[in-house]
């Protein structure tokens, strides 16, 4: 890590006019520093100075809308996010999807602002290595160690969304409320969230000094529940080998009238499953179909070498997380 | 007294050695099964346990030194590599840089790897040592360490085992011709016929086992604090092997082993891979002897994985010949080790196959590769854990060949007597093993409808049963030396050598000083882990510190004892015989009265101090000792998602006679963590293309936390081993971790009905296997 200065933020418009000031990316924001510090520690980063916006109160709420949407404040722990007694009844997948993220201590810390923006845990990505994410020429993991790698291509790079909460958001049709030089803007997680293209090595479309200051999530369809599943190779403080999130709305007859499926671990950003979601709309659940669904899930995926088996895990998931969220 | 020089055996880490040792006096008589002790046996909570949980506990990372400068390493970040030029210019003007050292400013200071300068003309992994920075501050010392321009010289490299003894192969190291330890390698164990058997047998079976390159992950990392007063050369280094340490230092430094003082008075784990100073700590001691300032350099989490040793990855071929009956014919195995770049010696894979069964044909041909990946180190029961899977695997595979019970096939092949040599067991409970274990899982259930499926045939899960069995040394051995120091107070101070590695010692060795001084626990204090105030002590590792110094501790204490009670018989003028000590109270046998303290009657003299030695003795001839034992798993897997849950584990280990139930069952379940670990998760990944480690980082290697972890049950017999040492105990540190990979896996074929073919058992591995692949 090099040195760096620090200046801590009371307010966000006092964070932005800190951010604008200093030349482009000489400057970043620290939430939990969670993500941050690891890639400065790993000299991926080296940020002239650090705006700490934790301290930031107004950041941090959660806030249930008249119309029953709800707003986050950014700077909302995924520990606050996993403990809140009424998002447990209203929206569970959210602290689902936290529940199994990261450790109790770095969920005290890691603020939902930040862990939408959290880099890949690429192996290479994160070692000394200049692969293509990084401004290199070449993906080193599609012909190396790709065991967890994303299985649809998206881009040059195979590296996964490691974000837990994000799978859930989109689900849910979260979008984010960003403020900038020019003012506000919201744009929804799935649009935040973008495989990364030649010109823009990151899997996030913010710009540079932009500042998330909330996720607002929409009003659901009336009886609608979502299930977040998990797949770890230990039973604690692992990244999702695959994880699915479903959120299905059923009328009377069990006739399902909305459905989002999102996959996270399979590829650059979470992977909406569109053409599941088409079979499933209209019909009642019933196994064959979430296996059928489930097959349509991972039409057109290409697993590398070492994760092949992801297809079969996922595929799984999915039923599961169908099945369950039809069954609450 | 006279002394005694005698050539005794000595097995350590699975590799047997001769040695000539110095005896002097007599050893008390054993412990047998009849003696009557009070404080030994008893769970005994740990002497330094609120020291370690406060924080008051110093590490080696812990020591402050006014003036003390901080080390950082520029490593090679290529597996191969001529070093031609380094230049420091530049880091060499940050403030606070003191020195920069490096191949071409340290002459051939001479590293731990035999004969090797720390700073090599060719880097032969990546990670090898290229230059280290002194400075003030650790961030100075960062920031010079990025201004260092080094030239390399890229060399081809091969990181593949197989690849590295195929004929072609690229040099691991230029110097050297052939990619293995020397030119006796490949080496072949055979006795009898073994194809001449495998043509014979009824039923053969081939299996090809693979177990991953382990990382150690001690908490603490290796390294040293050192400093140099002009006269003695002070070193806290992480070691389980402080006067190992001296050596080198001296060594190194060019010092008489008299100006090397080594303290180690805490660690925070080993594993094997601290036999020694390690180049991080003779670097230490280096720096801080030329620049005369105090030093400190500790490993990072980083360094640590690819500097400082692994248990080295294993390809077994097995082929094993049996008669219908299911008599083992024939063991037929190739083990293929990556022994890293500078490794010189091979583990111990292929000696359950010597050993376990009864057999008259077996073969074991070890080939040790030598790669451009970090060198691998002795690992808790180096080879024997691999091997163990490997066999228990093969064997479980022959069982089903035959349609019969795996245990009952054990059973069957049992070998009463060691067949390396034809010698006795002093005492072999391994069937007695087998049978509480197979009780306490249920066994014989382990097929029934309901136990297979929880969730019926038609749900997601399948439980299965698995078993392994252990052998394994760990009766220790001579030269072993104690001090016991009797205070005028009557207290106690016992003076050793040893490092409490965290295994318990400093507690073991208190309630073996207390028992036979007859004081209470807490008058009792063991120094240990300092070559200055100690007195010799082997390594801790081999599972045989309580049984190496344990008698002589004891041996101590009864020479304290003798003199303590002869004065008493002076001062109360009563006959020797009629006195016994017992809770620091002098007793009269005859009347049952107390007569006063031990300090009572000390205090009468002037400032005497009763000093006594103690010296472990010599092995039994003509019987081998060793532990035995099983693990039985219970495992359930997931099909649809290739997760395995261990639901439980019984351990049934024979160790002797166990001196502390406490720290006994803290060994047991650090062991069988650690072997859960490497069935279930625990790999190095390496990319082949690069050279390079992948996952060298505790986020990445991944090892079992407090949700992995079974319900596991410990049984152990408890009867002193008589053969074994005075104490009838065998150590407990290696024997809990070599059966728990085997259990699981075979538990693991259990549940799924197909073989599994190598560790860890991860998910993908699992769905691989049940999507049809290997
Ligand atoms: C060992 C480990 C395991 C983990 N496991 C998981 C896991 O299983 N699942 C999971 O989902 N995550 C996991 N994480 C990631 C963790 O959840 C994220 O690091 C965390 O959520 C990031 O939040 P933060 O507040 O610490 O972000 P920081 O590290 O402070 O910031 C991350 C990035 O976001 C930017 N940023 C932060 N807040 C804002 C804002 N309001 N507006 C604009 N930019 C902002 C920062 O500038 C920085 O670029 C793990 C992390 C670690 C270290
Ligand atoms: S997957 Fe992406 S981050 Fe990883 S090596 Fe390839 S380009 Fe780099």
């Amino acid at each position: 890590m090099q040195a760096f200065d620090h200046t801590t933020a009371d307010s966000t418009t006092q964070a932005l006019t800190i951010l604008q000031a200093d030349a482009s990316g000489a400057s970043k924001l620290i939430a939990g520093g969670t993500d941050l510090l690891t890639l400065m520690k790993g000299d991926l980063l080296a940020p002239a100075r650090l705006i700490d916006i934790k301290p930031i109160r107004s950041l941090r709420y959660i806030r249930f809308a008249d119309d029953d949407g709800l707003t986050i404040g950014a700077g909302t722990t995924l520990a606050e996010i996993g403990r809140d007694a009424t998002l447990a009844e209203r929206f569970p997948i959210l602290p689902q999807s936290v529940r199994d993220a990261a450790t109790p201590q770095l969920r005290v810390m890691a603020t939902v602002g930040g862990n939408l923006l959290q880099r890949p845990r690429c192996w290479y990505f994160r070692g000394p290595y200049t692969c293509w994410l990084k401004g290199g020429e070449e993906c080193f993991a599609r012909e190396g160690e790709n065991k967890y790698q994303g299985i649809f291509e998206q881009s040059l790079c195979a590296a996964v969304h490691p974000s837990d909460l994000a799978p859930a958001l989109i689900a849910l049709n979260a979008s984010v409320e960003i403020e900038g030089p020019n003012g506000a803007r919201t744009l929804p997680v799935s649009d935040l969230l973008q495989p990364p293209t030649a010109d823009r090595r990151t899997e996030s479309t913010l710009a540079d000094d932009e500042l998330i200051t909330a996720i607002h999530i929409p009003a659901q369809p009336a009886n609608a529940h979502g299930v977040y599943l998990k797949a770890m190779d230990r039973r604690a403080w692992a990244f999702a080998l695959v994880s699915a999130a479903a959120h299905l709305a059923t009328d009377d007859n069990s006739v399902m009238t909305h459905v989002r499926l999102v996959l996270g671990g399979v590829a650059n950003v979470p992977y909406r499953a569109t053409d599941a979601e088409a079979l499933l709309i209209g019909k009642p659940l019933t196994p064959e179909l979430a296996a059928q669904a489930a097959e349509a899930a991972m039409a057109g995926a290409t697993p590398l070498t070492h994760n092949g088996y992801k297809v079969p895990l996922a595929r799984e998931l999915v039923q599961r997380a169908l099945l369950a969220a039809a069954k609450r | 007294m006279p002394i005694r020089i005698v050539t005794t055996r000595l097995e350590f880490e699975g590799q047997v050695y001769e040695q000539r040792v110095v005896l002097e006096g007599d050893e008390p008589p054993v412990w047998d099964a009849a003696a009557d002790l009070h404080v030994v046996g008893k769970p005994t909570p740990r002497v330094d346990g609120r020291e370690r949980v406060t924080g008051a506990a110093q590490y080696t990372a812990d020591v402050h030194l006014p003036g003390m400068l901080i080390g950082v390493m520029l490593r090679s970040p290529h597996p191969h590599a001529r070093i031609v030029s380094i230049d420091a210019s530049e880091a060499e003007r940050v403030p606070g840089v003191r020195a920069i050292l490096h191949r071409f400013n340290t002459g051939d200071l001479k590293g731990t790897s035999a004969g090797r300068p720390i700073f090599a003309e060719e880097a032969l992994y990546q990670g090898a040592e290229v230059a280290f920075v002194l400075a003030e501050t650790r961030e100075q010392a960062e920031d010079a360490l990025r201004l260092i321009r080094v030239e390399y010289e890229l060399l081809p490299f091969v990181v593949d085992p197989e690849a590295a003894v195929a004929p072609d192969a690229p040099r691991v190291n230029t110097e050297q011709e052939r990619n293995t330890i020397s030119d006796e390698w490949p080496k072949t164990y055979e006795r009898g016929d073994v194809e001449k058997a495998l043509a014979e047998a009824d039923v053969t079976v081939e299996v090809t086992f693979e177990t991953p390159t382990a990382l150690h992950n001690a908490m603490e990392t290796h390294g040293g604090v050192a400093s140099w007063d002009g006269r003695t050369l002070t070193i806290w280094s992480s070691t389980q092997d402080v006067f190992g340490v001296r050596t080198q230092v001296a060594n190194a430094l060019g010092l008489q082993q008299n100006q090397v003082h080594v303290i180690k008075h805490y660690m925070g784990g080993g594993f094997g891979a601290k036999f020694g100073a390690h180049n991080s700590g003779i670097l230490a001691a280096y720096s801080a002897y030329t620049i005369g300032r105090p030093v400190r350099y500790m490993l990072d989490r980083t360094e640590e994985n690819l500097a400082a040793g692994n248990r080295p990855m294993s390809r077994q071929t097995y082929r094993l010949g049996a008669r219908r009956d299911g008599t083992l014919t024939a063991i037929d195995l190739r083990t293929l080790g990556n022994i890293g770049a500078l490794g010189g010696w091979f583990s111990s894979v292929g000696l359950p196959a010597k050993e376990l069964y009864q057999c008259e044909n077996v073969r074991s041909v070890d080939v040790p590769a030598r790669t451009n990946l970090g060198t691998q180190a002795s690992f808790r029961a180096p080879g024997v854990v691999e091997g163990i899977a490997g066999l228990e695997v093969a064997m479980d595979e022959l069982a089903r060949a035959l349609k019969m019970d795996s245990l009952e096939l054990r059973r069957k092949n049992h070998a009463p007597r060691y067949q390396l040599i034809d010698q006795p067991y002093a005492v072999k409970t391994l069937l007695e093993a087998y049978t509480e274990g197979a009780e306490r899982i249920g066994w014989a259930t382990r097929d029934d409808e309901q136990r297979r499926y929880p969730l019926g045939r038609d749900g997601h899960l399948r439980r299965g049963v698995g078993m392994a069995s252990q052998l394994w040394g760990g009766d220790g051995g001579p030269p072993a030396q104690a001090i016991a120091k009797l205070l005028p107070d009557g207290s106690a101070v016992i003076l050793t050598g040893t490092q409490d590695i965290g295994t318990g010692t400093r507690t073991v060795l208190a309630q073996i000083a207390a028992e036979e001084l007859g004081l209470p626990l807490d008058a009792v204090r063991v120094e240990l882990g300092e070559t200055e105030f100690g007195v010799f002590s082997p390594p801790s590792g081999g599972s045989m510190t309580l049984a190496s110094v344990g008698p002589a501790v004891r041996m101590a204490a009864v020479e304290a004892r003798k003199e303590m009670i002869e004065i008493v018989s002076h001062l109360a003028e009563a006959p020797i015989d009629a006195l016994d000590v017992r809770d620091g109270a002098i007793i009269n046998r005859e009347t049952g009265k107390e007569m006063g303290s031990v300090g009572s009657f000390l205090q009468q003299l002037e400032g005497h101090e009763i000093t006594a030695r103690g010296m472990r003795g010599p092995n039994a001839d003509g019987v081998i000792v060793r532990t035995f034992g099983a693990q039985f798993a219970e495992v359930e897997v997931d099909i649809g998602t290739g997760d395995v849950r261990v639901v439980r584990i019984v351990a049934v280990h024979d160790c002797g006679r166990i001196v502390n139930p406490l720290t006994f069952s803290s060994q047991m379940e650090g062991g069988i963590i650690q072997g859960l670990g490497l069935a279930l998760m625990e790999q190095r990944f390496v990319d082949e293309r690069l050279g390079a480690v992948m996952n060298p980082n505790f986020g990445d290697y991944k090892v079992p936390t407090i949700r992995d972890i079974p319900e596991i049950e410990i049984i152990t017999f408890n009867h002193p081993n008589e053969r074994a040492n005075t104490l009838g105990s065998l150590g407990a540190g290696e024997p809990p971790i070599i059966p728990t990979p085997g259990a699981i896996a075979n538990a693991v074929a259990h549940a799924l009905g197909r073989p599994v073919r190598r560790l860890p058992l991860t998910p993908d591995y699992i769905l691989n296997l049940l999507n049809g692949g290997e």
